[in-house]
């Protein structure tokens, strides 16, 4: 247990390092103070209880007192959690068990979901502004050379598909042919009530 | 005659008059108190962080509580205590130490702990604080060097709250024998060295290695909690037996 203590410090303060890059938190902060939630995965033997202080969010796998809300379930179930609408699913199939208010949970999530960070501005006042400055234009450039990666390939493979290889249709003779259908659905109507028309 | 054999008490190996081991405990963190925290991390390669991260873990902190921190020297527990309890709360750094206490001062100060913690000289036999005053007692690495333990943990129940509870943290018998030789050449042979270097003084450490030996074992600590009162008194060994944290309630 005593090498678990490790990473969750680390984890802790990394939270509370972000936490403490936005000023808006302080008030978000306030407002959840002396909340505690409990996680207890199945997976993992040890429930994991959150704690929120005015000064940060702390974590315990030792933390044995009453919490506000717990939380039972599976690690796989953790990222249908982010919607609400599962939520109610989620109990009936019983992947889930909250007990106590359970949106304390999605308030907690949101305090680092809502975080807004301003890292040009923490960057110079750390490094000094040209150093941030010249760190900020290589990320953005990085970015900017990642995304037209990212087009070029996509370009690529559409070359191939519909161009080369033609075993997808192009846009255009998609909506060609769907304006044909819709012709045809068109005359086949018509056709439909005519031919009842006669019947009748 | 009988009344010498009972005024005299171990400091490290040797045996001194009662009165003055307080003395010369504190002449060893008057010398060792601006490396302090440097020579714990050098001592333990950085594990005593784990040591106290556990005891905060179990100490069962929220906000809005009092907290008295014994012998809190350089105030690792009193950062964190201040931080959880939030500022309805309230921390109390208690050391017999002004030079420890001083130090611990300007830490915390740097780095932003101000407006819940207060500052106090005391000793831990006559704590200075009103009945059924804290929540959670902690003295980490603290009651070794206390002179009469019993009055210290009897001193310390008084002061606590019905339902608070006292977690001590203090060096103990290491249970595995392979883990006991290792542990007692590193601290006679390697810990003096390491001081001398660091610290530029290897008395204090040889001190340290000495004093630890002479300090109760984990079920004689037990006992004398019990004695004292606690209630629920259980201990958790850590690093193989080299610490344990006692814990025990006040009802």
């Amino acid at each position: 247990m005593l090498w678990a203590m490790l990473p969750t410090s680390l984890l802790e303060s990394l939270l509370n390092q972000l936490l403490r890059l936005d000023p808006a938190s302080q008030p978000r902060l306030q407002k959840l103070a002396g909340k505690r939630l409990r996680v207890t995965l199945d997976d993992i033997a040890q429930p994991l209880t959150v704690s929120v202080s005015e000064q940060g969010v702390w974590l315990s796998w030792l933390d044995q007192e009453p919490v506000d809300c717990a939380i039972r379930t599976r690690l796989a179930v953790l990222p249908e959690l982010r919607e609400a609408a599962n939520i109610t699913r989620l109990i009936k199939a019983d992947l889930l068990d909250i007990d106590g208010d359970p949106m304390l949970a999605q308030a907690l999530s949101k305090l680092f979901a809502e975080l807004d960070i301003d890292w040009p501005e923490h960057l110079s006042q750390r490094l000094g502004d040209v150093p941030a400055q010249l760190i900020i234009q290589a990320w953005q450039r990085s970015q900017q050379w990642l995304q037209q990666q990212r087009r070029d390939q996509q370009q690529w493979l559409r070359d191939a598909l519909i161009e080369e290889q033609q075993l997808l249709p192009s846009a255009a003779e998609f909506s060609l042919f769907r304006s044909d259908v819709q012709v045809l659905r068109a005359h086949v109507d018509r056709l439909e009530r005519q031919l009842s028309g006669w019947k009748g | 005659m009988n009344d010498k054999q009972q005024d005299t008490i171990d400091f490290g190996y040797q045996q001194v008059a009662k009165a003055d081991k307080q003395k010369l405990v504190a002449n060893v963190f008057q010398s060792v108190a601006q490396k302090y925290d440097l020579m714990n991390d050098l001592m333990s390669f950085g594990i005593h962080r784990l040591w106290k991260r556990y005891t905060i873990d179990c100490s069962g902190v929220r906000s809005g509580m009092r907290v008295l921190d014994i012998a809190g020297g350089t105030g690792d527990l009193t950062e964190q205590f201040s931080r959880r309890v939030g500022p309805t709360g309230e921390v109390v750094l208690a050391d017999i130490n002004a030079a420890m206490l001083e130090v611990g001062r300007d830490k915390l100060r740097n780095r932003g702990i101000v407006g819940n913690v207060r500052y106090v000289q005391a000793n831990a036999e006559e704590l200075p604080f009103a009945d059924d005053s804290f929540d959670i007692i902690t003295i980490a690495f603290g009651l070794r060097n206390v002179t009469d333990k019993q009055k210290a943990l009897e001193s310390m129940f008084r002061v606590l709250k019905p339902g608070g509870r006292l977690l001590v943290l203090e060096f103990s018998k290491p249970q595995p024998p392979l883990l006991s030789q290792a542990y007692d050449f590193y601290s006679f042979n390697v810990l003096p060295k390491m001081g001398q270097l660091v610290a530029g003084d290897a008395d204090s450490y040889q001190y340290l290695a000495e004093s630890i030996r002479m300090h109760p074992d984990q079920d004689t600590l037990k006992g004398m909690m019990e004695q004292a009162g606690y209630a629920e008194v259980s201990y958790h060994n850590l690093t193989g037996g080299i610490v344990a944290m006692h814990r025990g309630y006040k009802f």
